[in-house]
């Protein structure tokens, strides 16, 4: 499914060097470490957003080190949800799907009858739901999750972070998610890595 | 070598930025120098040697130092009133005192002509009177400067503090309160009001032509000679004299620009203490402020509209006055010596839009390879900025000397002839303005969006027009409008520019209007019809721009 061989990164210090991880179908990885640690910069490398010093990522049997971004097929949710301010709900879905099923969506991570909300409606929960609604919409091959809880409170996150996994089980869809809470880690992954 | 996110039209917009606006400054003082020498000294000594030029800087700088203090002194309390009271209508209100610096400096010109100018008081030929009459005008084009810089500081300030500080031993008394809260916060936004207003003093040209009577500043002066410069052997103390004057005035408006610049940093660093939603209080007597100051916001507008309807007769029993659209008829109809108001209008159109269609693209281009190369290499971003800001170290008579003097360089018969000639001064003049509109504006987007529409596969056109184009929405309509307004309403360069040809735009005719001689009854009230229609495209322009204007942050303009 996904690999990922030998991957080093560095700026003014090193921030994972021979980083080696095989992903299955349906697996959840959690991977924790520090802040600074690298674990942002991992997940941009692999998404295509940042450039590698060296590694080899491939997903599917074909490599995609080199591939940019748009074309990897690998969704990202941010820490904060980047939704776009001048579409409503239904519009940002549609930047994932323009054919695919928004009112189903929606429904699936509990938002039914939001397409037509503004943006600036949405309270920090339902903003992280509509981009977990959008990435899945986009059929992506990997989920990459990049402490999309840590800016929740404590109820809420555990609920989101119940609903997210329950989905991903269910859509047998692979991710990694990023996260410095290990207590968060263990109850959302199959196994943890740290960084 | 630079490893670059810059693309071909990035390049481009650098060179194009470069040909249009660095090369005709530069030929101009190529030209210059090529016929007065370089003999820097001999420049700035022409300044007092000559009789043109003597005594020119000294008034140039009294009449903009005494400018700054009415305008401050008439602006701090209507900015004061407004900030920190309720009012009714507030938008109205400020719309109204914010709508004199909108306005085309020939039409603030033709408004206090009526005033003073024989139909009007008829004080402006008493020498005692024009000097003030200047300075109230330049109070009247300024005034929404002050309002403008200190009216949000002054009403989302924090109430707290001003409760905090009333318990403190610093601010039991009002002194002390003005001396430890309002001043430190107040002074940076006061200051670059003033600075600014010194900067449009300075380089005042249209009000200069048309209060006084023959005073010069040294853009009036530079603006008057400039058609006598640069010819090989003739009149080498012309050319001196614009040397050193433009010498002079370019070293005057770049320190005038650096403390501005250095002061937008302070303000804008006070203003976050700012909260949006403060209560206010309704304050009556505040009424024998706002009132008056709409009055004198609105005085010379309306005389304008009025004058255009009234027509002059002269018998050998006196002078008497009736109404009619006669004014509007002469205007709009061709005579031997002047097109018709049609055709200027047609022509004013015609510059803009093609200003619009190269300053738009050029700016926003330029300001996005600022903004994509600020990170990677920030010296080389910091000098590209200020190469965009260079044109507002040049007054509008200096740039059009600029492209005048490099026609002549290049080829003078065929620029003379070429329709588009005024649109390289209007490019040089807006561009900058577009840059300071486009790039904070491009900054505001975050680079999440971008790398979250990545991962969802967008390409890079969608991006572009599904992301990046309605985001900036609002700050390219601002763009365009104050292009399509600062163009429809130059005056100085397109004087400078267009007076050895026959293209006339709305400014400059009404120039030529208010220029023929006073037996004619017609002339006065023809050039109020053209300055009603300048004054209209200029209202319903800046109203619908302000729709657009982001509330914060959205740079200077």
């Amino acid at each position: 499914m996904l690999s990922c061989k030998g991957l080093n990164k560095s700026y003014e210090k090193e921030l994972f060097s021979e980083f080696n991880l095989e992903l299955e179908p349906g697996e959840i990885v959690a991977i924790t470490g520090p802040s600074g640690s690298g674990k942002t910069t991992l997940l941009r490398c692999i998404c295509g957003l940042e450039n590698l010093d060296d590694g080899q990522i491939i997903l599917d049997g074909k490599e995609i080190t080199n591939l940019p971004a748009e074309e990897r097929g690998i969704g990202l949710i941010f820490q904060k949800p980047v939704l776009y301010p001048h579409l409503s709900v239904g519009g940002n879905l549609r930047l994932g799907s323009k054919s695919g099923d928004i009112q189903k969506s929606l429904k699936e991570v509990g938002l039914a009858n939001f397409e037509e909300r503004k943006i600036e409606t949405l309270s920090g929960g339902e903003g992280q739901r509509v981009a977990l609604a959008r990435a899945l919409l986009a059929n992506p091959t990997v989920l990459l999750l990049d402490e999309p809880f840590s800016s929740l409170d404590d109820d809420l996150s555990k609920k989101l972070v119940q609903d997210v996994k329950t989905l991903l089980k269910n859509r047998n869809c692979p991710a990694i998610l990023v996260t410095h809470n290990k207590t968060i880690a263990a109850k959302f992954a199959d196994s943890i890595i740290s960084l | 070598m630079l490893e670059m996110n810059l693309k071909f039209p990035h390049w481009f917009s650098i060179v194009a930025y470069m040909l249009l606006i660095l090369v005709p400054l530069w030929l101009a003082l190529d030209r210059l120098i090529w016929v007065a020498g370089y003999d820097i000294s001999s420049w700035l000594d022409s300044l007092g040697r000559n009789y043109i030029s003597q005594g020119v800087i000294e008034f140039t700088i009294l009449q903009a130092f005494f400018s700054t203090i009415a305008t401050l002194v008439i602006g701090l309390p209507i900015a004061w009133q407004l900030g920190r009271y309720e009012w009714p209508l507030q938008s109205l209100i400020k719309s109204i005192l914010t709508m004199p610096f909108v306005m085309p400096s020939i039409v603030a010109a033709i408004g206090f002509l009526n005033i003073i100018g024989r139909e009007g008081l008829d004080i402006r030929s008493d020498e005692g009177t024009w000097f003030a009459t200047l300075i109230i005008a330049h109070a009247w084009f300024n005034l929404s400067l002050v309002i403008r810089f200190c009216e949000p500081v002054l009403s989302t300030l924090d109430p707290m503090l001003e409760d905090q500080i009333r318990l403190l031993p610093a601010g039991r008394t009002s002194w002390g309160r003005i001396k430890n809260l309002w001043a430190p916060i107040l002074l940076p936004s006061v200051a670059a009001a003033a600075c600014m207003t010194f900067v449009f003093s300075f380089t005042s040209f249209a009000l200069v032509r048309w209060i006084t009577l023959g005073e010069n500043t040294l853009e009036s002066m530079m603006a008057s000679i400039g058609s006598s410069a640069g010819i090989d052997g003739y009149m080498i103390s012309r050319n001196e004299i614009i040397l050193g004057a433009s010498l002079i005035q370019f070293a005057v408006l770049l320190v005038s620009l650096w403390l501005m610049s250095w002061l937008q940093q302070k303000r804008q660093n006070l203003l976050p203490q700012a909260s949006e939603n403060v209560a206010k209080t309704a304050n009556p007597t505040g009424w024998f402020v706002i009132i008056p100051a709409m009055v004198f916001a609105l005085l010379p507008l309306v005389t304008i509209l009025i004058s255009s309807f009234r027509i002059r007769e002269t018998t050998a029993n006196g002078t008497s006055y009736s109404w009619g659209l006669d004014g509007w008829e002469y205007a709009f109809t061709a005579t031997k010596s002047l097109p018709s108001a049609w055709d200027a209008l047609l022509n004013s159109i015609g510059y803009a839009s093609l200003t619009l269609i190269i300053a738009l693209p050029l700016g926003w281009l330029l300001a996005q390879t600022i903004m994509l190369i600020e990170t990677e290499r920030p010296i080389l971003a910091r000098i590209l900025d200020i190469a965009t800001m260079l044109p507002f170290a040049v007054s509008s008579v200096m740039i059009g000397l600029g492209v005048m003097l490099g026609m002549i360089r290049i080829d003078a018969e065929f620029f003379y002839s070429f329709w588009p000639t005024p649109v390289i001064a209007h490019v040089m003049i807006t561009t900058p303005f577009v840059v300071r509109i486009m790039l904070p504006a491009l900054r505001s987007i975050d680079p999440s969006y971008e790398e979250c529409a990545r991962t969802l596969g967008v390409t890079k056109w969608n991006r572009f027009f599904q992301i990046k184009l309605p985001l900036l929405r609002g700050s390219i309509l601002v763009a365009t409008i104050f292009t399509l307004a600062m163009s429809m309403g130059e005056f100085g360069a397109s004087w400078v520019v267009t007076r050895n040809s026959d293209w006339t735009t709305l400014p400059i005719m009404i120039d030529s209007l208010r220029s023929i001689p006073y037996n004619n009854s017609l002339t006065a009230p023809a050039a109020s019809a053209v300055s009603s229609v300048l004054m209209l495209i200029a209202v319903t322009l800046f109203t619908w721009a302000e729709k657009f204007r982001p509330s914060r942050g959205g740079g200077m303009f």
